[in-house]
Formats: structure tokens, C-alpha cells, sequence
């Protein structure tokens, strides 16, 4: 039984006239624990969106979602524990310390006081946070804080990692930094998807890819399994075969 | 439920973060301790410096003409300034102070070139001058002509120098009027005391006018509110600003519990900030000596400041800083960034100075709809309790009620929006989605958070409504019961149910209106015909412990007469039906349908049962209201349709009108002191109608079998 299951999910958005906009629409794939599934797109594509109800914190129009046995909309706390949930611009309590921060997170875990600082500090230590643990956020560097950050989608220890363009805006250090994590946290046993813009990560780190355009799947499959597709080398070329194959117009510009 | 310690672990986090705040710190702490000294020693110097400049102020006074002046005018004033001399030597002699002789001083008056003739009330209207003086006609009178001279003083009263000019000038004609008087009797041999069969002698126990006695309760509920505002922006716009909301959200935690920890925050800092505003006040108006400045001081130095009622009004701040917080985190989780968030607050903070400024004019008193005025009564409460003037207990209840009752509404709200994914999520919130109808779904309840809202808002209307009946008619009560016919159905059935239509909110599944199964009709009869008997015990205990109002019997004999003029059917229409139907389809329908939505179905029924207790506006019959409304509750629940309980409200209410017009009723059961009430019923009326109502509560208690309410 695969760890992520997405069944015909849609998701509806209305203007402020009341005009209907597919955000997502009728997607579907699977993930199975231990793997990187990367989730590429244009902007607009409905990734974010897609890994909002995937998190619990949007609910779909239709279709359904299964994490970790657990089903959106029905078990939303237990879908919320079996994950941790990172993006670039994730932000930290500026006038606490990164042990306030994981304590904090602990507790809204359900830890206990006792446990939350246990927790909190076997992650400082795994993190390299110790040096500055007790630095207020606001003062951190990028990279103090991105380590922050991982540490805190890891309080609860969960089976699944949802990574919404966590590279964003990084400088190179920062970002081996992320890369490093995901690839340990795939050979710990977690089940990533990783949503980003940036192709090469893609290729180097994901098991699978799902192409996502105006809401659905355009092509799905290993990074060798889409170049037998796309009849091309580079996945930047895949990307832009695929979705040009999709719809002319967009492909060309 | 919401789980403690959750709750805790955020409402800790939340307080140390923001008061690791230099900036929460310096609106709490700092502007307090700086704001009452400088605002009392500025305004003291302000005034004080007002009041010398007007003392020493020349006036300028326009006359009709020049002879005016020569021949009637300066010889008075002359005359004025001798008897002012000899007035002043008297009072030194008797010891008089400076500041008191001060009092005989010689108004200085300037004169303009009198020829402005015909023109006068022109120069007057245009502030050329500030008093004008005609002299009207000059008669003479008596064997010894004595001349009566008739002056006309032409002021503006919206001109405060204006005004002055003419008392003084009134003063000097009064004075020289009053000697003249001295002086004639004298010449006739009569002593002019026969002249003053009354002498008044007037001693303002406050210094009169001090206008900061007026705005610093004011100030001080302000400052409650504005305390408020910047922890509730960084707690909620803040967090979203930050980039932490994200990740705050996807923790498993219920939005309820966010939101509580939050409010709670916010609640601490604004009760802090009361507490410090409090604080310095005091200490001010103690170490400063300000005491006669706030208003507060006797004359002779014996009133002082209550200092015995600063506990109290912190006790009542406290209630208002919990309202202001909840409207406040309500009004910024809208808010994407901190900007944002202080544009909304803007309008916040001006519909709460509205009240309050109202509140603070020197007329209004804390009475009537003032008591249920949000910010307003609380402005008023303040203000009596730093006056040392005794507020009576059901003003107490009345303030704090219903704040707590708009803050409840304003936490439920706040819940309500902050958890929205098209508030959490949107680029942008416009108010045009939150009331966009296209966008809600459809569902078969209102939220707890929109019943409570309508509930906050009916809740003034309501008592100003019943307040305005009753001033309406000569005969009030039968005015009342007419008005109210005719408002219940709009304000309480009328005006949800179009609302419930725009929120495409399923009414008829919410007002229960379906056919109930037998047993429930004939349980809510049973219970309607026997409900008096329990209502009537409760009151006779409560009686016994906690007392009657004085009032109470005026009331009823009141309310009996009134009943006469309408006459039987009207009355029970007025009284009995449209009540049965209304107050049942707001209280069990509406709002005990959108409580069960959220709560356990006791909570619920007792909380929709207290509403209802409270609106009756009349707290002796609380708790008797409020039980009924937990029997009335109770049997909406079990029979799932609203129509059990409108046989019951109407039979109950309709056997009371019956009573009213047959007091011989009440004779034929044994009750022998009729004129006498509450009494204890006779024991066999107790026994029968006990088993009556019980088995009508028995009949009621297995839940009807479609399914049952899931809560």
C-alpha cells in the first residue's frame, strides 16, 4: 500500500465575482514509503495548492487523500502528525530561541514538557544546532535558521516530508545543506515530496516525477522512464517538451 | 473541548514573545507612567491659565448711545465700585481671605467709541464688541419719582468671553440694584431685612467644570482598548507577516485552541495595561494633589479619592479588556501584514470612541440603555466609581453581562474567521468574499459563532426597544405588550431567518419545524400546564434568600391593569401565543441548533437557556426564566421539532394570562393570601402538579428515533 495516495483531487477556487478557477484538477498519483517524489511545474501549475490539502490545511473540493492509512478530512490530526511540512519561506519566531522554537513544537505536538525538551535536544544536537541554540531567531544566519526550520518539521519524528520549494533563495551552502537532509532523511526511511523549480535538484534526488500542469498529471514516471517519453537527454528539455505537448502556446513561450 | 494544556503551552509562548517586545513594553508600560502626569499637569496649567487670563480679561461693551453710557451706565458702575469698596473692607474685617477678597474685584471693562448706534446687535453678532448694553426706557414712579431704569444686555451665549461680559455686567447692575433697594427702605424707616424672608446660602461640594474629570475614565477605557491592538496584530497579522503561520497550522492542533491561547495573551496584556493606567493614575492624582482637578474633592477637602474603588474598577476594566481583545484578534486575523492590520483597527477603534465620547458628556448617566451600551457603560461605570458615587448591584450586572456577552460573541467570531482557509490562504481579503454568497456552502446549521453574533447585536436593540415602549405610551405595559407582539416575530424569527437564507443555511432542519411523535406534544402539554408550579416554588425559596425587589408589586399591579386594557384575546395573543412560537423558534430553534453544532447538548441547552434567562431583561426572574428555558431546551432536544416546546411556552404563559384575569383562580386551588406573592402553593397542589410534570418530562426523555443530534 503506497504511503501517499491521491485520488481525483480537486480543488475550486472562486474570485471575488464568484468565477470558478481549477486550482487542481482531477490529480492523481502515489507515493510509495522511502521515495522522493518530485512534484515539477510551471507556475500556476497547482503544486502549492496540491501539497496544501495533501498537509491538511486546505480542504479539496472532491476527490480524496490518503497519508499514512489516514484519510484528508477525516482523520486531520492524525495526517497532521505523520507529517512535517517545510518551504523556503517558512518563518521562525523572531524574539525566541531555536530551543524555545522546538520546544514550542513540541508541546503542539502533544509532548509534554519533559518530552518536548528531550526531543528538542536530541535534534540540536543532530542538526548542529548546539552553537547557537540559544540565539534569538531574528539574529540567525539563512543557513542557522534553514537548520532551524529542518529540525522543527521534525519534531514529531513523522513517516512523511512534504518540501515546498525549500531551496528558494538559498546560496549554495544552505542549500547542500537542505539536499543533504532530504537524501538522509530517504535512506532513514521517509517517504519526501519535494515540490521545486530547480530541474537539476529534480533529476539528481527524485525517485519519481509527476509533471504537473493546469492542475493535473502531464507525465509521471522515473527521470529515465520520462526521457524514453520525451525522446530527450535533459530534463529541463522534458519539461518543456511536455508541457509544449500540453498546450502549444505555453510550450512556445 | 478545548485541551489545557495546549492552550497553556501557546498562551505561554505567545506572552514571552511578546514581551520580549521593546515595542509592547513601551506602549504598556511607558506611555501610562508618562501619559496621566503630563496629560493632568498640562491640563491644569491649561486651565488655570484659561481661568486667569478670562479673570483678568478686559471686555469690550458697545452702547446704543453715548448718553447711554454718560448718563445711566458709568454713574452705575461708579456707584457699583464704591459698593464693592465697602463690601470688600467688610469682608477683611471678618477675615476673609485673598483668594475671597480676590471675588470683590472691579470688573475691567473697555469701552468702544459708543457711536456704533443702531448697529448694536450687528457689532455683537460680528465680535466687534463683546456685550452690548441698551438702555430700554426710564421710568419714574411713587410720590418720590423714583426712577426705574430698564437695561437690555445683548450677549451671545456660544461665546464664552461673550457670555462673561454680561454676567459681570449683570452682576454690577444686581449690586447696585440691591443697595438702591437698601437705601429706599432705609428712607421709608423699614429695615431690609423684611425683604429676605429666604436666604440661600449654596456650597457645591465639588469644584464645578473640571472638565478631566469627565475624559480621564474615558482615557482610561481607551487606553484599555488601545492596549489591545498591538499585541492582537502581532499575535495574528503578525504571525502571517513572519512566515510562521504556515507551519503553526499544520501542527495538530485545533483552531480553538489557537485561538484561545491567543485571546487570552492579548486579554493579559490589555488587563496589564489597565492595571498600570490605573496605577498611575492613582499615583498621581496622590502624589500630584490633583484630586480637585479630577473632580473628586470637596470643597472643605473632606470627599477625597475613593481609592476603596480602584479594586472595583479594575475588576470591571478587566471584562472590557477581554471584549476589546477578541474584537480586536477578530477584526487582524483578516490582516495579512501589520499595516494591513492597523487599517482595520482604525474603524475599531473610532466605533468604540463613538460610545465612549457619548458616555463621557457631562448629561449622561448610567441608566437605561446606557447600562447595555458596549464601551460606553463601561466608560460611565468608571466614571461613577471614581466619583465616589454608590452604583447600585443590577448596574453592576447590567455592564458587566452584557460585555461579557459581546465578548463571548466576538471570541466565537474571532474563531470563525481566523481558521478560514479563504482568510488563512488569500493574497488578499476582501470583504466582498467573506460576504460573497456564491462562496458558502450550503450547510444544515448556522455556526455557534453566527447565532452568538446575532444574539450580541439583538441584545441592545432589544432592550432599547423595551425601554422605548415603555416611554412610548401613557400606558405603558399595555404599549409594551403590543410593541412587542409586534416586534418579536420580526426581530426574532423574521430577521434570522433571512439571514439564515443569505448564509444558504438549511432554516427548516435549524428551526426543527418537522411533526414531533405524540408522546412529545402530550409531554409538552403536561409540562406547560404544570410548569407554573416549580417556577412558583423557585421564586418563594429565592424570596427566602436572597430577597424581592421593592418594586416588584408595583410591577405586577402594573402589569395586571395594563392586561385589563387590552382585554382577554389580546392579551393572550400578546402574551401567551406569539411569545410561544417566537421566543421558542430563536431560543430552541436558532440558537440551541447552532450551540448543539459545537457543544455537548447540556452545555448547550444551558448556555441557550441562560440567553434566554437574560433577555427577559429582569434579573429576579432569571433564574426562574432560565429554568424554564433549560425544561423548553430539553424537550426540543429529545423530540428534534421546535413544536413541543411552543405547546408548552404557550400553555405556560397562556394559564398565567388566564390567572391574571381570574384571580379566583388562584382561591379555587387554596391559596388563601391572595394579595400576598410568591407564597408557598398548598401541598396537595405541589404533590399533583409535581407528578404531572414529571410525567410530562418522563414522556419527553427517550430522544425521538430518527437519528439523534451528533454532538
Amino acid at each position: 500500500m503506497p504511503m501517499i495516495d491521491v485520488d481525483n483531487l480537486t480543488k475550486i477556487f472562486h474570485d471575488n465575482d464568484g468565477r470558478e478557477f481549477r486550482a487542481v484538477d482531477n490529480l492523481s498519483f502515489r507515493v510509495d514509503a522511502g521515495r522522493i517524489y518530485g512534484l515539477l511545474g510551471p507556475n500556476g501549475a497547482g503544486k502549492t495548492t496540491t501539497l496544501r490539502m495533501l498537509s491538511a490545511l486546505m480542504t479539496p473540493t472532491s476527490g480524496r487523500i490518503t497519508v499514512n492509512g489516514y484519510t484528508v478530512g477525516e482523520h486531520e490530526f492524525e495526517i497532521k502528525k505523520s507529517m512535517g511540512f517545510l518551504t523556503a519561506n517558512t518563518g521562525l519566531y523572531q524574539r525566541l530561541s531555536s530551543r524555545d522554537v522546538l520546544r514550542y513544537f513540541g508541546e503542539l505536538h502533544g509532548f509534554d514538557r519533559r518530552q518536548a525538551v528531550d526531543r528538542a535536544e536530541v535534534l540540536i544536537g543532530e542538526m548542529g544546532i548546539t552553537d547557537f541554540a540559544d540565539q534569538r531567531c531574528g539574529t540567525l544566519s539563512t543557513g542557522q535558521k534553514q537548520r532551524t526550520n529542518i529540525a522543527r518539521a521534525l519534531i514529531a519524528d513523522p513517516p512523511v516530508l512534504i518540501m515546498d520549494e525549500p531551496t528558494l533563495g538559498l546560496d549554495v551552502m544552505s542549500n547542500r545543506v537542505i539536499l543533504d537532509f532530504i537524501l538522509a532523511q530517504r535512506e532513514a526511511g521517509k517517504t519526501i515530496i519535494l515540490s521545486t523549480h530547480y530541474l537539476d535538484e529534480a533529476e539528481n534526488m527524485c525517485d519519481m516525477i509527476g509533471l504537473l500542469h493546469r492542475g493535473g498529471i502531464a507525465a509521471e514516471g522515473t527521470i529515465d522512464e520520462l526521457r524514453e517519453q520525451a525522446g530527450v537527454e535533459r530534463l529541463s528539455s522534458i519539461f518543456l517538451k511536455i508541457i509544449h505537448a500540453h498546450d502549444p502556446m505555453e510550450g512556445v513561450a | 473541548m478545548i485541551n489545557l494544556r495546549r492552550t497553556k503551552s501557546i498562551y505561554t509562548k505567545e506572552l514571552v514573545d511578546l514581551l520580549r517586545d521593546h515595542r509592547t513594553l513601551l506602549a504598556m508600560v511607558v506611555v501610562p507612567i508618562v501619559l496621566y502626569p503630563a496629560l493632568m499637569l498640562g491640563g491644569i496649567q491649561v486651565l488655570s491659565t484659561q481661568t486667569a487670563k478670562l479673570h483678568d480679561a478686559q471686555f469690550t461693551v458697545g452702547f446704543q448711545s453715548k448718553s447711554d453710557w454718560e448718563d445711566v451706565v458709568r454713574p452705575m458702575l461708579d456707584q457699583e465700585a464704591s459698593v464693592l469698596e465697602l463690601e470688600r473692607e467688610k469682608a477683611r474685617a471678618d477675615g476673609a481671605s485673598e483668594a475671597e477678597l480676590a471675588e470683590f474685584q472691579k470688573p475691567v471693562i473697555e469701552l468702544i467709541d459708543p457711536n456704533v448706534t443702531g448697529q448694536l446687535e450687528v457689532a455683537v453678532r460680528s465680535r466687534q464688541v463683546h456685550c452690548g448694553v441698551v438702555v430700554a426706557s426710564v421710568e419714574t414712579h411713587g410720590p418720590n419719582r423714583e426712577k426705574q431704569f430698564r437695561i437690555r444686555l445683548l450677549y451671545q451665549p456660544e461665546d464664552l468671553r461673550s457670555q462673561l461680559a454680561a454676567d459681570r455686567l449683570d452682576r454690577a447692575f444686581e449690586r447696585v440694584a440691591e443697595h438702591e433697594v437698601q437705601r429706599r427702605l432705609r428712607a421709608r424707616q423699614v429695615d431690609p431685612v423684611v425683604i429676605e424672608p429666604v436666604i440661600v446660602e449654596q456650597k457645591a461640594l465639588t469644584s464645578a467644570g473640571s472638565v478631566l474629570g469627565l475624559i480621564v475614565p474615558l482615557i482610561l477605557v481607551l487606553m484599555t482598548i488601545t492596549g489591545a491592538i498591538y499585541p492582537a496584530i502581532d499575535v495574528t497579522a503578525g504571525e502571517r507577516e513572519r512566515g510562521t503561520l504556515e507551519s503553526l497550522m499544520v501542527c495538530p492542533v485545533p483552531v480553538i485552541d489557537l485561538i484561545c491561547g491567543k485571546f487570552l495573551v492579548v486579554s493579559t496584556i490589555a488587563i496589564m495595561g489597565a492595571a498600570l493606567n490605573l496605577g498611575s493614575v492613582t499615583v498621581t492624582v496622590f502624589l500630584g494633589g490633583f484630586e480637585q482637578v479630577l473632580n473628586l474633592n470637596d470643597a472643605d477637602g473632606s470627599g477625597g479619592f475613593p481609592f476603596w474603588a480602584l479594586p472595583v474598577v479594575l475588576a470591571c476594566l478587566v471584562p472590557l479588556a477581554v471584549l476589546m481583545s477578541a474584537v480586536m484578534i477578530a477584526v487582524c486575523s483578516c490582516a495579512r501584514t501589520f499595516k494591513e492590520a492597523q487599517n482595520y483597527v482604525l474603524p475599531v477603534i473610532l466605533a468604540a470612541l463613538f460610545p465612549g465620547g457619548i458616555a463621557a458628556l457631562p448629561g449622561t448617566r448610567l441608566e437605561g440603555v446606557n447600562l447595555v451600551m458596549p464601551v460606553g457603560n463601561m466608560v460611565l461605570l468608571t466614571r461613577e466609581l471614581l466619583s465616589g458615587a454608590h452604583v447600585p448591584a443590577a448596574s453592576y450586572a447590567w455592564v458587566l453581562l452584557s460585555t461579557c456577552l459581546y465578548a463571548a460573541a466576538a471570541v466565537a467570531l474571532a474563531a470563525n474567521v481566523f481558521g478560514r482557509e479563504s482568510v488563512l490562504f488569500a493574497e488578499s481579503v476582501s470583504l466582498r468574499a467573506i460576504f460573497n454568497r456564491k462562496l458558502f456552502k450550503r450547510s444544515d446549521r448556522p455556526t455557534l459563532s453566527a447565532a452568538a453574533l446575532y444574539a450580541a447585536i439583538l441584545f441592545p436593540i432589544w432592550f432599547h426597544v423595551q425601554n422605548l415602549l415603555q416611554l412610548s405610551s401613557d400606558d405603558a405595559v399595555s404599549g409594551a405588550l403590543y410593541g412587542t407582539a409586534i416586534l418579536l416575530p420580526i426581530l426574532f424569527v423574521g430577521a434570522p431567518i433571512l439571514a439564515m437564507q443569505f448564509w444558504r443555511v438549511d432554516t427548516q432542519n435549524t428551526l426543527r419545524i418537522r411533526f414531533p411523535a405524540f408522546r412529545f406534544v402530550l409531554g409538552g402539554a403536561l409540562i406547560g400546564l404544570t410548569a407554573w408550579i416549580p417556577a412558583s416554588e423557585l421564586f418563594v425559596f429565592q424570596d427566602a434568600y436572597l430577597g424581592s425587589p421593592p418594586a416588584l408589586d408595583a410591577m405586577n399591579k402594573a402589569m395586571d391593569a395594563g392586561l385589563a386594557k387590552l382585554g382577554f384575546w389580546i392579551a393572550l395573543v400578546c402574551l401567551a401565543i406569539v411569545p410561544g412560537i417566537c421566543e421558542e423558534l430563536f431560543f430552541r430553534g436558532f440558537l440551541l441548533s447552532a450551540a448543539l453544532k459545537k457543544m455537548r447538548p447540556w452545555p448547550a441547552i444551558l448556555m441557550s437557556a441562560a440567553i434566554f434567562g437574560v433577555f427577559h431583561f429582569f434579573i429576579f426572574r432569571f433564574f426562574v426564566t432560565a429554568g424554564l428555558g433549560v425544561v423548553l431546551g430539553m424537550l426540543c432536544w429529545r423530540s428534534r421539532s421546535i413544536w413541543p416546546g411552543v405547546i408548552a411556552h404557550m400553555l405556560h404563559n397562556g394559564l398565567a394570562t388566564c390567572t391574571a384575569f381570574n384571580p379566583q383562580w388562584r382561591q379555587r386551588i387554596g391559596i388563601v393570601e391572595v394579595d400576598k406573592w410568591p407564597v408557598h402553593l398548598p401541598t396537595h397542589v405541589i404533590l399533583i402538579g409535581s407528578i404531572i410534570f414529571v410525567t410530562g418530562i418522563a414522556l419527553s426523555w427517550p430522544a425521538a428515533k430518527s437519528e439523534v443530534d451528533s454532538s
